[in-house]
């Protein structure tokens, strides 16, 4: 039904409606920047106006567990732009392989900065500090984001199966790969300002 | 319990952040000729995952971040 209903308009029309929703989604990607940046420089500036950081009592997040979830992330960036090529020469195994993986990898950094929250940061609590309030409320926008990714991820697997999607019309996908891209690139924002500057 | 194995994480992220680096070169060499909207959206952010990786040696190696 999906299927019969997207191929319901021309190649033409699909084209120029597919490049005015991509243009669609790309300002949604970029509020999104915008929602991240004033959460970021509130934390520059709490951060600056503080005469010691973190403050006394509290611990820096670790560092070497963050650095590995980190390269978790990146790798599913990369698996998921394999994926998207996958769908573009009409490869769909490469395409279900890689998406699969990129759900597992992404599903592995939500595991380890589950981890991190319930083991590693005894004493940050969300409400005791500025630092704990920065550091939850952006991450936890983050994991909630990637979190978010990895169902629109799942949701465009199993369209996928059903047969939503071909080589030539697949802007869902396309979406998707952009989505989790942007999370990705969060990402190294977030691990510099919280883990190494 | 991860704080004790500190030498063999950051062993992993290392290789993981170098092998990543490379397979988002490869992408975005593979990218490059394209000119479609969003083939210039993928390469701003393989560049960008690039940093990251570039991010996690440094850390790895010892030269930035602080542990605590």
């Amino acid at each position: 039904m999906a299927a019969a209903n997207a191929h319901a308009v021309s190649d033409a029309e699909y084209a120029e409606v597919s490049g005015h929703r991509l243009l669609g989604f790309l300002f949604f990607l970029i509020s999104d920047c915008v929602i991240f940046g004033n959460f970021i420089f509130s934390y520059l500036y709490l951060r600056n106006a503080a005469p010691l950081w973190p403050p006394v009592g509290i611990e820096r997040p670790y560092l070497y567990l963050a650095a590995v979830n980190s390269i978790v992330l990146f790798g599913s960036g990369a698996t998921m732009h394999y994926a998207m090529e996958g769908m573009r020469h009409d490869r769909r195994s490469q395409f279900i392989g890689y998406t699969l993986a990129t759900i597992v990898l992404g599903s592995m950094f939500l595991g380890g900065q589950a981890y991190e929250y319930t083991h590693l940061l005894p004493h940050t609590t969300w409400a005791g500090t500025t630092f704990g309030a920065s550091f939850y409320t952006l991450t936890g926008l983050h994991g909630f984001h990637v979190f978010i990714g990895v169902i629109f991820l799942i949701v465009v697997l199993l369209q996928t199966l059903r047969g939503t999607y071909t080589q030539e019309r697949h802007f869902g996908l396309t979406a998707a790969t952009l989505y989790w891209h942007f999370v990705d690139v969060i990402w190294v924002a977030l691990f510099f300002l919280f883990y190494i500057y | 319990m991860l704080e004790s194995i500190p030498t063999e994480l950051r062993i992993i992220a290392f290789i993981g952040a170098v092998i990543v680096a490379v397979v988002a070169l490869v992408a975005l060499r593979g990218e490059w000729p394209k000119t479609r909207l969003e083939d210039h959206v993928t390469k701003i952010m393989m560049v960008l995952l690039t940093v990251g990786c570039i991010e996690v040696m440094l850390v790895a190696i010892g030269t930035i971040g602080r542990v605590k």
